[in-house]
């Protein structure tokens, strides 16, 4: 969390689908929170469940994966794939006891631009609840 | 069970031709200790046992041994290994296929049926060691120890482990030989702890948790132990990229106990061996059960029972949950 007491969040989006709608969101002149750290990956699919572990490690509040809806995966599944392992994931931080809301996972299609704006709408205001994450924090933070 | 039929039949398949070793259970040094033994022959198989000390899974041994390259003009070893197996052993065994860890004509899996394991931490608490190599058997409803050349019966419940009174197989679900007739399986227990930490507000959790992993001393050896944390290239061990920082802290102590529990979601198969070897008694176990109670409730799937099935990771189904998906 920054000094003005904003959530900082991470999100790895897919190039294909939910890369081009957060471009569309921003061609559209959409207004939405500017919390949001992207990182743009190929595919949903190739986001290994401990980069979640790391940005909230490494200074993120939230975290949020967004890809293709299924069936519209670039590479035909790797969303299914995706879904699978950070579903797995989702549940094991919750037992853990890291605030389910700070991770999040959405399909979003290159079209969807107000759904973009919506994610991440949701993703900031839940961060924002579940407040800084000091606890999981590395010693040295490079933000 | 008959353990001169164990032993007979141990000296039979060492002395194979197409067999390098054979892996078993012998007693140990001292008090209740057991060690795994190794044979490469008949003569090897002598002392082996099979008791409810016989903890220890022997499946590690597939994927632990180091297999150097050759040097030139040298033929590799392609005799098998064998090995005795307990039910969730055998569950090992057979995630280790679908994996392809290790290959059906690698090994030979000799079954033993198992009528359940004792807790050796609850055992030793309350019946202390000896220096003398103390025994322990199957009655019809619980065990006898022999120490100092006295028998000591107890209740089964009583010194019964936890992975045991949990155990949905007891029988080996893959083998070649198999040792004995088939135990009659138990009704198993409720996991109750698991369903009590998930009763538990995030906080409440994450308190617990933090209090078990401060404890973590970032030994591996529940990396170590486990019959399925065989990466060669594990990512605890590197430096470029550091997934996980060496320093023995609140954050990389988290950070390493979830990604052990990840890389295994799908994959344990109960075994307890991790939660057994731990020095600083973090109960892993929870963890592991707490995974697998997902993915048999969630994805109604179970690792380590057909060989010919798919890795739970490396595949889907388009029906997969994802309710969680905003
Ligand atoms: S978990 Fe089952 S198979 Fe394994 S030792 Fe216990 S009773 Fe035997
Ligand atoms: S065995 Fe226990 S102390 Fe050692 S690394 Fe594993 S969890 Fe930590
Ligand atoms: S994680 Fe623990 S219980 Fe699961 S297979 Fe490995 S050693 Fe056995």
């Amino acid at each position: 969390m920054s000094a003005n007491n904003e959530p900082n969040i991470v999100a790895f989006l897919c190039n294909w689908c939910s890369y081009a709608g957060a471009d569309l969101a921003g061609t559209s002149r959409m207004q939405y929170p500017s919390n949001i750290n992207v990182i743009r990956v190929m595919c949903t699919g190739r986001v290994n469940p401990l980069y979640v572990v790391n940005a909230l490690q490494q200074g993120a509040d939230g975290v949020l994966v967004s890809g293709c809806h299924p069936g519209d995966c670039h590479y035909m599944e790797g969303n299914y794939f995706a879904r699978r392992r950070l579903g797995m994931l989702k549940d094991l931080l919750e037992y853990v006891g890291v605030d389910p809301r700070r991770f999040h996972m959405s399909w979003v299609s290159a079209s969807e631009g107000h759904k973009w704006k919506e994610v991440v709408e949701k993703t900031v205001e839940d961060a924002r609840e579940a407040g800084p994450f000091e606890g999981f924090r590395r010693r040295q933070i490079d933000w | 069970m008959d353990l001169d039929k164990l032993r007979e039949t141990a000296a039979e398949v060492a002395a194979r031709d197409d067999v390098k070793y054979l892996i078993g259970w012998e007693k140990g040094s001292y008090g209740y200790r057991v060690a795994p033994a190794f044979a490469e022959d008949a003569d090897g198989t002598a002392d082996m046992i099979f008791s409810p000390l016989c903890t220890a899974n022997l499946a590690t041994y597939l994927t632990l041994v180091e297999k150097l390259p050759l040097p030139r003009g040298q033929e590799p070893d392609n005799r098998k290994v064998a090995l005795m197996v307990k039910g969730c052993d055998s569950r090992a065994v057979a995630q280790l296929l679908v994996e392809k860890g290790i290959h059906r004509d690698e090994v030979v899996v000799i079954g033993c049926p198992c009528p359940g394991m004792v807790d050796p931490a609850l055992l030793s608490e309350k019946y202390p060691e000896t220096e003398e190599i103390a025994e322990l058997k199957w009655s019809d409803d619980g065990f006898i120890i022999v120490r100092n050349g006295e028998e000591t019966a107890v209740p089964r419940e009583e010194l019964l482990a936890e992975k045991c009174r949990l155990c949905r197989y007891p029988n080996p679900v893959v083998s070649d030989i198999m040792l004995d007739e088939p135990v009659e399986s138990w009704e198993p227990a409720e996991d109750e702890e698991v369903t009590e930490i998930e009763g538990k507000e995030v906080e409440g959790r994450w308190d617990y948790w933090q209090q078990e992993f401060s404890n973590c001393i970032r030994c591996y050896s529940c990396r170590n132990v486990c019959p399925l944390c065989y990466c060669q290239d594990c990512i605890l061990d590197r430096i470029n990229p550091s997934w996980v920082f060496r320093s023995v802290n609140f954050s990389e102590n988290t950070a390493f106990n979830i990604a052990r529990a990840f890389h295994l979601a799908g994959r344990c198969i109960e075994c307890g061996e991790c939660e057994r070897v731990c020095p600083a008694n973090i109960p892993l176990g929870k963890i592991n059960r707490k995974l697998a109670r997902e993915v048999r409730d969630k994805y109604g799937f179970e690792p380590g029972l057909d060989p010919e099935s798919e890795p739970f990771q490396a595949s889907y189904k388009p029906d997969d949950p994802e309710d969680f998906i905003l």
